[in-house]
């Protein structure tokens, strides 16, 4: 029985292996192909993720809610004393994810294969996607903390392919290094709290730290120290061999992980203060923003905080919870006045996504995984919608020879008459959104609204703003998604009171386009998650995390709340349609201190680049001053020191040493020219010698003899 | 009493005058009247010494013999003088230094 | 002060002077005049010395024969022969001289020590041939001995230099003839 488990579960561990590789298979083939438009490498990636789609689906059945967490390891490489394994984790997280990814990332490329269809670089597109997805699914399914890092950063390269794909243009090349950057500054905070927690438990296994060893849970601080409450992980390290190697260390570091953690979850999934790098990443081509900006890859950050939750404290959570409120209610305000049409949902996935980290701040851990779910499909939906529109915006811009930009939505309208599927899907995926009853959508979001107004019962009022804010973010929400359905879709097209006797011929796309959207509009309503359409108690997807068990009984909150939200929502789309629609002026005032800061976004890039951007250039021109001047003029001095040096001795060879020569010169010369008259030729001088040396010999005689 | 002495201080001085001509003149014909002065003088020594030997008489035989020995030596010296003035165009001897190294 | 020590001292005064004459000037034909009166002077040194025949012997040959030998040899030689030889180049006294002087006025030196340190008055020969007689009276026929001598001690060097004579002559003679053509 047992081998015949095991052998179960080595076949659950190869399908979720293949699930993975499969992509990455697809993104090798296309990488390598020769052809830049071929067209194959679309379907290529297509069956990949297909093929990749039904392993996931029956690695899902086999693990969820079966009580049997799946956990296979190799050694991966020793160092010193320490082993590091790498291996597989399939518990329900894990599969949920990998379902979750598979199903979103197959609308989408099929959507990409008619979307891309025209683009130079087509098969390229293709083997980023797969890489993208082969990340993913990586990150989900990776049992220990290295690896997860690893495929963390890689999901960061991915985004940061993507986001430039169409690198000739300097907007996207600017915003894929700011994706990359921001991202950067989540990857070290997600290092540090690694490095941290390797040092005090000398392990990195999720299991064992998270699951079901609770390492990390029955850890304590006690006398300001964070202590380990077991010496080691099991046959890793003989503690008597070690010394030196103590089983606490200072609490401060468990803060500093925690904020690390925080760092990451922020700079992956949007959150203040790293929100601003989303939405510039709308750069990239639509359909990578539906899958990783609206989606999966933003996901990751909410999927690391349901990983690494029972590390946080009581203090942690409720910073988590306020971070997330916070964002959830800016990013909302900032949606009411763009006029982008894909900036306006990237902001509304930054304030989804808060919504998702609040609700882990108070404590609904499975209602913020339904949420991520939920959210998934119907963000990816709308900007598949977004897509077509845009599309069809260009065409008449081409057709047309027009100077617009086809997706600010203020050009936009009537395009109801003219897509009516899109028009569908569309108004689906905004009610979803909204969170109206029988969507998907009410049911995630209720559940977090419920459970902040009891995790706030019984606390200050200072915990009761949290609740609040999300419920005015709720209204907000409504109201900006409201908008946009009524400025994209109904009225008369705005372009045409601009420029009259345009033609057009739009309409909507083939069936590479349809099918997806309806794949994704099925999904976003709520037969697919709970049988019963008003109360989130019965949706399975909650029944596999933890979750609190008050639920079922209720408090008062459980009937008003919805009732209540569900009513003034309504109020709003209706006050959006009469004022976007039948008046032609705005109510509210276009300028002002709260619509600049609406309009604006709060500032934030301007304050950024004030205090870190401009500092920074400022800072590396003055180095680069530094090292041109001094460093170099260092080095110049000393070569002017060396020439000068050499000029010296030159002088030095050419007067000194060289004049002595000379001088020597002179004297053998003198004694030459000296000489040489005795050999004149000159009768009377040969005489006068020799009489002289007679002479001398005769004196020398009588003197001396 | 005029002795010996004299005679050969007189021979001195005018060999020595004769001796300073040949040395120094740049005219080969006062070169030649140098070499007759210091043939004087070796004549005037000779004679001088010749007074204390009568019997023999060697120095006065050998002052004649001096005295043609001269003749014949300007004779050819000043031949010579004349061919080196036919070939040089001058006679002195300072700027006649073909036999120079 | 007896006579011969007056004609002596005179006689040695006007041939050392005329002698420096001779040495010192640059004229040619002055200086061959003034070795004119050298050789008159020397031949009367010669008569002091009691042999009369000598100062004759010089007078006649010396002066008559090679000193006009000389005058003639420039003064036919042409004007421009003439005008060279008569040139002065250089002033009086010049500085290149100062060595010869210098080598002159140390071979004196040097002569006249020896002379003095030979001490050639007290020669032991000659204090034989004083006492033997041997020397030349003042009144003695010295012709008669300079014959006698010349043919019979003296025949061999008589014979040979009218050889050498001979010799010599047709030598100068040939050196001096005139090229013809080539």
């Amino acid at each position: 029985m047992e081998d015949f488990l095991h052998d179960i579960d080595t076949l659950t561990v190869h399908f979720a292996l293949a699930a993975v590789l499969l992509p990455l298979l697809a993104f090798l083939i296309n990488i390598f192909s020769p052809d830049k438009k071929n067209k194959t490498s679309g379907w290529i990636s297509t069956i990949a993720i297909l093929l990749s789609c039904f392993l996931s689906i029956s690695v899902f059945a086999k693990v969820w809610n079966t009580d049997h967490t799946v956990h296979q390891k190799l050694l991966w490489f020793t160092i010193g004393e320490t082993k590091l394994y790498a291996g597989v984790l399939l518990n329900n997280l894990s599969v949920l994810m990998l379902l979750l990814v598979n199903l979103i990332a197959l609308p989408v490329h099929i959507y990409s294969i008619a979307y891309m269809k025209n683009d130079e670089y087509y098969s390229r597109y293709f083997a980023y996607l797969s890489f993208f997805c082969f990340s993913m699914l990586a990150l989900v399914v990776v049992d220990n903390l290295v690896l997860f890092y690893i495929f963390w950063e890689l999901v960061g390269f991915s985004s940061y392919l993507l986001i430039g794909f169409w690198f000739t243009r300097d907007k996207a090349t600017q915003a894929n290094k700011k994706a990359f950057i921001m991202n950067r500054i989540g990857d070290m905070g997600l290092l540090i709290a690694i490095v941290i927690i390797f040092t005090l438990f000398r392990t990195t296994d999720i299991d064992t730290l998270f699951g079901s060893k609770e390492y990390i849970k029955q850890s304590f601080i006690e006398n300001g120290y964070w202590q380990n409450r077991f010496l080691g992980p099991d046959q890793i390290w003989d503690p008597s061999q070690f010394e030196e190697i103590s089983n606490k260390i200072p609490a401060i570091w468990q803060y500093i992980a925690c904020g690390g953690i925080f760092l990451a979850v922020a700079a992956k999934s949007a959150q203040f203060p790293l929100h601003t790098w989303l939405p510039d990443a709308m750069e990239g081509p639509t359909s990578v923003s539906a899958l990783i900006h609206a989606a999966t890859m933003v996901a990751a950050g909410v999927f690391l905080l349901g990983r690494v939750y029972p590390m946080f404290n009581g203090t942690e959570l409720t910073v988590l919870a306020i971070i997330g409120c916070f964002t959830a209610f800016m990013a909302a305000t900032i949606a009411l006045t763009q006029n982008d049409l894909k900036r306006i949902l990237a902001y509304s996935t930054i304030s989804q996504l808060g919504y998702m980290v609040m609700a882990m701040g108070i404590g609904a851990y499975a209602s913020s995984l339904f949420h991520l779910v939920t959210h998934a499909f119907f963000k990816c939906l709308l900007f598949l919608v977004a897509g077509i529109v845009i599309h069809q915006m260009a065409h008449i811009k081409e057709d047309n020879g027009l100077d617009i930009d086809p997706q600010n939505i203020q050009f936009m309208g009537g395009l109801r008459k003219k897509m009516p599927f899109t028009f569908i899907v569309a108004v689906i995926g905004g009610v979803a959104l909204i969170g109206l009853p029988l969507t998907s959508g009410y049911l995630s979001k209720d559940s977090i609204l419920i459970q902040a107004f009891e995790w706030s019962d019984g606390r200050s009022w200072g915990y009761k703003l949290i609740p609040l804010l999300a419920l005015l973010t709720t209204w907000l929400t409504t109201f900006y998604v409201a908008r946009l359905i009524v400025k994209v879709f109904f009225g008369d097209l705005r372009l045409k009171h601009l420029k009259p006797g345009i033609s057009l011929h739009i309409s909507d796309g083939g069936w590479l386009y349809k099918l997806p959207l309806a794949l994704l509009a099925i999904c976003c309503l709520f037969p697919l998650f709970s049988s019963n359409p008003v109360s989130y108690d019965h949706a399975w997807l909650i029944t596999g995390f933890p979750h609190n068990a008050g639920l079922e009984h209720g408090t008062d909150y459980h009937t008003f709340i919805p009732v209540g939200v569900n009513i003034l929502s309504i109020l709003v789309i209706y006050g959006a349609y009469a004022m976007y629609e039948r008046r032609k002026s705005n109510p509210f005032p276009q300028s002002g201190f709260f619509f600049g800061l609406s309009y604006n976004e709060w500032y934030f890039d301007k304050i950024y680049d004030q205090i870190i951007v401009k500092p920074l250039i400022t800072l590396s021109r003055y180095t680069f001053w530094f090292d041109r001047r001094i460093i170099d003029g260092f080095i110049g001095m000393l070569a002017m020191t060396g020439i000068f040096l050499s000029k010296v001795t030159a002088w030095c060879d050419r007067h000194i040493i060289d004049g002595f020569i000379k001088f020597l010169i002179m004297i053998v010369r003198a004694i030459g020219n000296f000489a040489r008259r005795f050999q004149g030729g000159k009768v009377q001088y040969y005489l006068f010698s020799m009489l002289a040396i007679v002479l001398a010999l005769f004196i020398f005689k009588t003197l001396f003899w | 009493m005029i002795s010996l002495t004299h005679f050969m201080v007189v021979s001195a001085v005018l060999f020595c005058i004769g001796l300073y001509m040949i040395v120094s003149k740049h005219n080969a014909i006062q070169i030649l009247i140098g070499i007759e002065l210091m043939l004087n003088a070796a004549i005037l020594n000779l004679v001088a010494f010749g007074k204390y030997d009568r019997s023999s008489n060697g120095g006065q035989m050998f002052v004649l013999f001096a005295i043609v020995l001269a003749a014949a030596t300007t004779a050819v010296a000043l031949a010579i003088i004349l061919n080196v003035y036919r070939r040089y165009k001058t006679i002195d001897p300072g700027t006649i230094d073909n036999l120079k190294d | 002060m007896t006579l011969v020590q007056v004609l002596f001292y005179l006689m040695s005064f006007i041939a050392l002077g005329s002698a420096l004459f001779v040495a010192a000037t640059k004229n040619l034909v002055r200086s061959i005049f003034m070795f004119f009166i050298t050789l008159f002077a020397l031949a009367g040194l010669y008569v002091l010395v009691l042999a009369d025949f000598v100062a004759i012997t010089q007078v006649v040959i010396y002066v008559g024969g090679i000193l006009v030998l000389i005058l003639f040899a420039f003064m036919l030689s042409g004007k421009e022969t003439l005008n060279i030889i008569a040139e002065q180049r250089k002033p009086f006294i010049s500085l290149s001289k100062v060595p010869a002087i210098l080598l002159a006025c140390l071979f004196l030196i040097v002569l006249i020590n020896v002379i003095f340190k030979a001490d050639v008055d007290h020669l032991g020969w000659i204090k034989n041939s004083i006492a033997l007689k041997n020397g030349i009276a003042p009144d003695a026929a010295m012709t008669e001995n300079i014959g006698i001598n010349l043919m019979t001690r003296y025949l061999l060097p008589f014979e040979a230099i009218s050889i050498l004579l001979i010799v010599a002559l047709v030598g100068a003679a040939h050196l001096s003839r005139k090229e013809s053509g080539a």
